[in-house]
């Protein structure tokens, strides 16, 4: 295999010859507002190299297909398209590297240069640790105006502001218009629903709202919420300080739902949710992102204890205690399991499957029978995280026993397992 | 805050309590799984006696000693070094106060502490639970009156949700340290009982350690004596 050698070396010497240049020009000798649009620059090459890679995955998947497919007609066009994309990937994810190492360079993956002294009252943009992009560059235009009149600077502001929000948050386009007025996004929102409740009968494409009703109804003691991404940041740094009174918090989440017109269930619009927050008072909560916003798409999900808060609670973040660590890791495949099997129905079993979860501290092991053991190669004594999900689709269509929905598997059906319980079976 | 399960070391018919079984148990929580040792730790509880005032007030007012409350146990919890905890058994009351009202009662003079105990030993990490072995010595003596153990569980804080789990741990536990023969055993005393007595609720919180470092004493106190 000397060719995926050369490949390396090849965009080693690539990258090399790009780096010097741009390294030799970092922010000690520029002004802010240069350092604030090369890192603009570098976000926007970031996302092309992302997307570049997501389409050379797709590319490899297909080859991949095509090979198991017909393995008999045309291996060698295979092998040669596989060796392409290949080198296209490593080209790809060095260039992103190497994009990555000067984006933390300058400030703009921690959120430091805030923190330096002279930056003229110039942000970086900021990458949150979830993955959105806060663009801060509008005040660029702010400082450059300075002779302005009011008028013309706000004017200049707006302007600036919705090309970035174009740019970096292009599904939300067609909320520009309904901006603030939540009666007109649920008017519209309820009549795509039934336009599509109409249109498919067998196949029952469900709506967000759909899905978490239906939830709701088959787990009583689970608690739905649902969020604008900024939104649940906010939230998850308030949950540290509503440790102590954890009545209140949710007393709050209450109220302002009933507040809201569609019901106990959602408290973002259903269009623009993009965190799903799943709570099992006293056992555990779970944050699922949705990607894009207000679609049934699920991308992250992960598992905290209730009592913990702060930054790192979200989709993509990890909880301090193992057990929970665990479990997220566990999730992870079981999400890809379920994106891989049917991808409208994805959001539905995994919610299924974490509500399965409530049982994590009471439902011993379905192969040795015991709650807490000792796992040997971990040194940890830990309850059963593995919960079984390579069950949870294929009972779908056979499901004759549950009297509830055809969709859903009972979590009384699903089988737990301790790490090293499961490791022994499928 | 986490639920925290307290036990006490009863010797069997006969057998003493000694330093070397508590040096048995920390090698058996040293070689369990990956515990790792922490730091030391140390919760004081005070028995406090009404100090008898002067007698011919008393018999002026009419108030007799009765009236002040015996059984009175005052608790420096090591996990809350801000707070002290008073709980008064016969009445089912416990209070949380600010630690410097020691001094207060130093200056007012009405009760005087009649003995003080630590309960004070090593502390351990094995993944989510937290582990403490203590032995029990008065303040100013270092006799051995008992060995206890505290078992922390952190993830959860609903005293009923991680009953299964910790019975689980202690059955484990006991599990480990039969293989080392030790004269006696561990015992939990099942605190449940008691928590609703007091007005404490199912959300694990100090007062609820506070309380079960008084219900320890008072086992511990009845093991020795038979």
């Amino acid at each position: 295999m000397l060719q995926p050698q050369q490949a390396i070396s090849a965009a080693a010497a690539a990258t090399q010859a790009q780096d010097p240049p741009e390294s030799g020009w970092e922010s000690a000798t520029e002004a802010p507002p240069k350092q604030v649009a090369l890192a603009m620059e570098r976000l926007g090459r970031a996302a092309r190299v992302i997307a570049d890679i997501r389409l050379g995955a797709d590319r490899l998947l297909e080859a991949l297909l095509l090979a198991a497919d017909s393995p008999q007609q045309s291996t060698s066009k295979t092998i040669e398209l596989i060796r392409k994309e290949e080198t296209a990937m490593r080209q790809h994810s060095d260039d992103l590297r190497a994009l990555g190492k000067q984006l933390e360079d300058s400030g703009v993956l921690s959120g430091s240069l805030k923190s330096r002294g002279n930056s003229w009252g110039l942000h970086m943009p900021l990458v949150c640790p979830d993955g959105a992009v806060v663009a801060y560059a509008w005040k660029r235009q702010l400082a450059g105006q300075a002779g302005a009149s009011a008028v013309d600077r706000t004017r200049l502001a707006l302007k600036a502001f919705t090309d970035q929000k174009r740019r970096f948050f292009p599904h939300l386009e067609d909320e520009v218009s309904s901006d603030g007025e939540l009666g007109i996004a649920k008017k519209h929102f309820k009549a795509q629903g039934s336009v599509i409740s109409q249109r498919e009968e067998f196949r029952e494409k469900k709506s967000l709202f759909d899905i978490l009703k239906d939830l709701e109804h088959q787990f009583p003691n689970v608690r739905i919420f649902t969020y604008q991404r900024l939104d649940w940041s906010k939230r998850a740094s308030l949950l540290s300080s509503a440790n102590e009174n954890l009545i209140d918090p949710l007393k709050d989440q209450i109220n302002h739902a009933s507040n809201t017109r569609s019901g106990s269930v959602n408290i973002a619009p259903a269009d623009q949710t993009a965190v799903i927050e799943l709570l099992v008072p006293s056992i555990f909560r779970s944050v699922v992102s949705l990607h894009p916003a207000g679609s049934i798409n699920p991308d992250a999900v992960a598992f905290f204890a209730t009592d913990e808060g702060g930054n790192y609670i979200h989709a993509r973040g990890l909880s301090v205690h193992h057990v929970f660590r665990h479990v997220t890791e566990h999730a992870d495949k079981a999400l890809q399991y379920f994106l891989s099997v049917d991808n409208s129905l994805s959001l539905s079993l995994l919610l299924h499957w974490i509500c399965s979860h409530e049982t994590l501290f009471s439902k011993p092991c379905s192969k040795c029978g015991r709650l807490l053991t000792m796992d040997k190669s971990l040194a940890l004594l830990l309850p059963p995280v593995h919960r079984a999900y390579w069950e949870a689709s294929a009972t779908n269509s056979t499901q004759t026993e549950s009297t509830r929905s055809t969709k859903a598997t009972h979590p009384d059906n699903i089988a737990a397992y301790h790490i090293g319980c499961s490791a022994k079976m499928s | 805050m986490p639920v925290k399960w307290l036990m006490h070391w009863q010797p069997h018919a006969g057998a003493t309590v000694s330093s070397q079984i508590l040096a048995e148990v920390c090698q058996c929580v040293e070689g369990f799984g990956g515990a790792t040792k922490e730091g030391r730790w140390r919760t004081t509880l005070t028995f406090y006696r009404p100090m008898a005032r002067d007698p011919s007030s008393n018999a002026a007012t009419g108030s007799n000693p009765g009236d002040l409350p015996r059984d009175f146990l005052g608790l420096a919890l090591h996990d809350r070094p801000d707070a002290y905890f008073f709980i008064l058994r016969h009445n089912r009351l416990i209070l949380q106060a600010e630690a410097n009202v020691q001094l207060l009662m130093d200056k007012l003079q009405s009760y005087k502490a009649r003995v003080v105990l630590h309960f004070e030993g090593f502390q351990y990490r094995l993944g989510d639970f937290q582990l403490r072995v203590g032995k029990c010595v008065p303040s100013m003596a270092e006799t051995l009156r008992g060995i206890m153990m505290e078992v922390e569980y952190l993830p959860l804080s609903s005293i009923e949700k991680s009953r299964q789990i910790m019975e689980n741990f202690f059955d484990i536990w006991q599990e480990t340290l039969a293989k080392k023969s030790l004269p006696g055993r561990f015992i939990i005393d099942d605190p449940n009982l008691n928590f609703m007595d007091y007005g404490l609720h199912d959300q694990y919180t100090p007062q609820h350690t506070a309380l079960q470092y008084a219900t320890c004493i008072a086992q511990l106190m009845a093991a020795v004596r038979s």
